[in-house]
């Protein structure tokens, strides 16, 4: 380590420490010493979470606090998906070495552009008195302004301090205030408090010997539920006003989060995380069978499903069940191509493809984004499509249904010969593939439903026969036959394991973890609610947050550890 | 059968909504009455290439030579001697090299004074380029004259008395060699740099029935838009493209199918705007046209007819010393050679041929074309 870089120790152990997963309770910085932060707490019922921010967290805090136009320049750790969804698997995730260098690596990356000539006026809201020399001042201002939105609450005198004098180390030493500043503000990327969202315990007034959750950690939970972010200004000054430990405070700040354009924001990430649209960003094809596929076309699938999900639930207020047999999406050239529907792009040659609303025809044989590429692609092989793989999707992302894997010993052979003589469909394929006992089982619950997708080859494009056979796309669902994927969708809008399925999902990302048997009556409670409402999403989302389970916060142990730490102390 | 037009896809409806697409497909409608009934798919072309089959033995003079071997011939027929040759294209220093250049550039003579040889080819000393004089050669039987001498038999169809003058003309340059399969170099390099950089070329087949035998109308028409390639960089299937309103490119054939096979039967003249810079316009009079619709939904075929060869020349000399010195060898030669093989549209005055038989060879996939005002069509595959 160079000697100019020592000074900055103290600040990167403090991240690493933090990012390493140190379990137990740590005082927050800027808490009183009642007040304490859970690390990497296994989710347990009712327990208090400290959630990694996911990937796509991270980048719209960024964007949202230093603007769009700063880039990120690195890479995330993978992520841990646990009862379906990342935000649950968030909660006990830690950071590696090597995710650590990533974390520092885009925080410097990060750092500079904001001080650099073409941000800094923009993001720095004071001008140094010399750019050569530490202006304790001036870096307090920012630290100030810019911790609160990163750390999601005010900064402590004392941690301001520390960062202030970061800054001051560093500009003495290299002699140039902006990246004593950029050293300063890295150091508050890649700290803890940053990466992770505590969520505090306090002592509950109202209640003598309970705990409740602070106000921060409530406009947090707010925020990344609602609009996938940290708290915006109005929510922070909510906090600090103590609006949100009551009722009407609540109410006022989720109906305007509601109101609000990014509540698209929350609802796709929500759905990004629900339908694993994670695997879409390295969704590879063999392009000598799907020469249309390509990363654009993955990453336009991605977007024309939550774009019909964003139109249908969000800005239409529309029935969620009927997410499985709408005809209305959004389409580019690119995607009207494998779906092979005309698309006229009014652009200059050379342009990016535009987004387009489009109804697929009565007559069409898609609808529901079951039979949208981002399913029917994400969900088959490289080079064929998967009955089995998409039948497993929608009983585990639909239904909330638990499919087993494969034995570790089965023999594939048969249904991954595509060109078998014999068996010339995937469905005789896998008829013969599941005459094997081992395997009939979970076949008989995944294979019905998969195979009334089988109009949709591996990439997602149309066909209606396969090797010179015509594909039978007919099947069932919990004993409601079906001729073929439209009739699949019009089972799952039926079915009333789907909405209630997308509840538990929905509740589970709230908390960040899957929600307690204590909890159930509330969670059927909600599910009641969700169909009298006409199964609109926002509607749920406003029942979840304005109740008060979802601020609801006790700790097992917490007793035996103030009793603990006063011994200590 | 589904039509849309531009114009419906424009109307200030959120979702398009194909039941209206439908209902208003005739509207400004350019085709025929009974379009009301007929069935319509459409094609882009993504490959297009003179239509060559060079074979062993066809040049048996051997091929023309290169422009290393062809410079100490113009300066000769400059009147430079052997030694003078010798020295200039021996000589290391730039400023004779510049004058060898220079000498080339201007090696035609005008009263006697050096001028561009490749904008005054007439006025370059004639190389006598060798020529094909092979059996077969790809193409249609422009003339009506049948199995007559100097006329070519079709390796695909055994046809006899094929015209394809263009090809005896170029057939024996390097650059020109080449089959269906392995596209002349010059056909390839003109063709992929222009491809994604000009607006593409569309076919559609008009009929009732285009399953079976019977007469269909053939629409040749310019897109707005490149073409728009896949993952392997071939022409991406069932893309849309918008069929351009200037009508110097909108064309209209009399056709069949026939034994599965479309064909023009009323030739007439094909006019395609092209890139301004290499080729600025493709016009084949009395055009014919065989093209096979694959199971694949892709067509290929052959189109020929009699083309206009100054536009040929041209689209040549327009690269002047560059593309003499690296693909043509001698361009003022190829001037000589399409005067001399031209063989059809005399001028009535002068009773010189202005246009020469040629074969091209095509390669096109299924897609969308939107014709602005007018009906549109469909994509082949939408089927």
């Amino acid at each position: 380590m160079t000697p100019k870089l020592s000074k900055f120790v103290p600040y990167a152990l403090t991240g690493v420490l933090g990012m390493l997963g140190v379990a137990g309770a740590l005082i927050a910085p800027g808490t009183n010493s009642d007040q304490a932060v859970l690390a990497a707490e296994p989710v347990s019922e009712s327990s208090m979470t400290t959630r990694r921010l996911t990937s796509e967290q991270y980048k719209t805090v960024i964007a949202d606090v230093f603007g769009p136009t700063i880039s990120l320049g690195g890479r995330f750790e993978p992520e841990l998906r646990v009862d379906g969804l990342f935000e649950v698997g968030a909660g006990l995730v830690s950071v590696s070495p090597s995710g650590m260098e990533q974390y520092d690596a885009m925080a410097r990356t990060i750092a500079s552009q904001v001080v650099d000539e073409a941000h800094r006026d923009l993001l720095i809201p004071c001008k140094p008195q010399s750019v050569t020399a530490p202006d304790d001042a001036c870096v307090s201002e920012f630290v100030s302004k810019v911790g609160r939105l990163l750390f999601r609450r005010a900064l402590a005198d004392e941690e301001r301090q520390a960062y202030v004098m970061a800054a001051r180390d560093a500009t003495e030493t290299l002699g140039d205030f902006y990246t004593g500043l950029s050293l300063s503000l890295g150091a508050m990327l890649t700290s803890p408090q940053f990466l992770f969202r505590h969520e505090v315990l306090e002592d509950d007034p109202a209640h003598k010997g309970a705990y409740r959750l602070d106000a921060y950690s409530r406009a947090s939970r707010l925020s990344f539920f609602l609009w996938n972010s940290s708290p915006d200004l109005p929510l922070l000054a909510a906090a600090e006003k103590g609006d949100l430990y009551t009722e009407k405070g609540v109410a006022q700040q989720v109906e305007r989060m509601l109101d609000s354009p990014r509540l698209r924001d929350g609802v796709r990430a929500f759905f990004s995380d629900m339908l694993h649209f994670d695997g879409l960003e390295t969704l590879t094809k063999d392009t000598t069978i799907y020469p249309k596929f390509n990363a654009q076309v993955a990453s336009d699938a991605r977007e024309q499903t939550l774009r019909t999900l964003v139109h249908a639930l969000v800005d239409a207020r529309g029935d969620y069940r009927d997410i499985f047999t709408t005809k209305e999406t959004f389409l580019t050239q690119e995607l009207a191509s494998l779906y092979k529907v005309p698309l006229v792009n009014n652009v200059p040659n050379g342009s990016p493809d535009t987004w387009q609303a489009y109804e697929f025809p009565e007559s069409d044989p898609r609808a529901g984004i079951q039979m949208q590429i981002s399913f029917v692609a994400l969900h088959s092989h490289p080079g064929r499509s998967s009955p089995t793989l998409r039948g497993k999707a929608l009983r585990e992302t639909m239904l909330c249904q638990k499919v087993p894997s494969p034995p570790g010993d089965v023999n594939f052979t048969l249904v991954q010969d595509t060109s078998n003589p014999v068996y010339k469909t995937a469905r005789t394929r896998l008829q013969a593939h599941a005459n094997e006992p081992m395997c009939a089982g979970c076949h008989k619950i995944t294979d019905p439903i998969g195979l009334a997708l089988e109009n949709f080859n591996g990439a997602g494009g149309w066909q209606t026969k396969e090797n010179g056979e015509v594909i039978d796309t007919t099947g069932s669902l919990d004993g409601i036959a079906f001729e073929d994927g439209i009739g699949l969708g019009q089972a799952l809008r039926n079915n009333p394991a789907v909405p209630s399925c997308l509840v538990d999902r929905v509740s589970a990302y709230a908390l960040g973890r899957t929600p307690s048997k204590n909890e159930a009556p509330w969670i059927r409670e909600l599910k009641d609610h969700f169909a009298a409402n006409g199964y609109v999403v926002p509607a749920l989302m406003k029942e979840i947050t304005t109740s008060p389970e979802f601020f609801r916060a006790s700790m097992p142990g917490m007793d035996e550890m103030k009793e603990a730490r006063a011994g200590v102390n | 059968m589904l039509k849309f037009s531009e114009e419906t896809i424009s109307r200030g409806d959120l979702f398009l909504r194909a039941s209206r697409i439908a209902c208003l497909s005739l509207v400004g409608v350019g085709l025929s009455a009974q379009a009301a009934s007929a069935e319509t798919r459409s094609y882009v072309v993504g490959w297009f290439t003179q239509a060559h089959y060079s074979q062993e033995g066809d040049c048996p003079e051997g091929l023309n030579p290169g422009y290393e071997e062809q410079v100490p011939k113009s300066l000769a027929a400059l009147g430079f001697s052997e030694e003078e040759i010798a020295a200039l294209l021996d000589a290391e220093d730039v400023e004779t090299r510049y004058k060898v250049r220079d000498l080339i550039n201007n090696r035609a003579r005008i009263d006697g004074k050096p001028a561009n040889a490749y904008a005054h080819p007439a006025a370059v000393v004639d190389p006598q380029l060798k020529t094909v004089v092979g059996d077969y050669a790809y193409g249609f039987d422009l003339d009506a004259k049948g199995d007559t001498p100097g006329s070519f038999e079709d390796p695909q169809t055994g046809d006899k008395g094929v015209d394809n003058e263009l090809f005896r003309v170029l057939g024996c340059m390097d650059a020109f060699r080449g089959t269906l399969a392995n596209a002349p170099t010059y056909s390839a390099w003109s063709w992929t740099m222009m491809k994604d950089s000009t607006p593409a070329w569309l076919i559609t087949l008009e009929g009732d029935d285009l399953e079976r035998d019977g007469p269909i109308k053939i629409y040749f028409d310019r897109a707005m838009e490149f073409v728009k390639s896949d993952a392997n960089g071939k022409p991406r299937a069932d893309m849309t493209y918008r069929i351009s309103p200037d009508p110097r490119s909108h064309n209209v054939f009399e056709g069949e199918i026939r034994d599965g096979a479309v064909h023009i039967t009323e030739p007439d003249v094909l006019n395609l705007l092209q890139d301004p810079l290499v080729f600025p316009e493709f016009t084949l009079h009395n055009t014919h046209l065989r093209m096979k619709i694959k199971d694949d939904g892709t067509v290929d075929g052959i189109i020929g007819g009699y083309q206009p060869w100054h536009p040929i020349y041209f689209a040549y000399a327009g690269g002047g010393l560059a593309v003499e010195h690296d693909i043509m060898g001698n361009i003022p030669g190829i001037y000589h050679l399409l005067r001399r093989y031209a063989d059809a549209m005399p001028d009535p005055e002068t009773g010189e041929n202005a246009a020469i038989s040629a074969s091209y060879y095509f390669e096109a996939v299924p897609a969308f074309a939107v014709a602005p005002g007018r009906a549109g069509f469909e994509s082949a595959s939408a089927q």
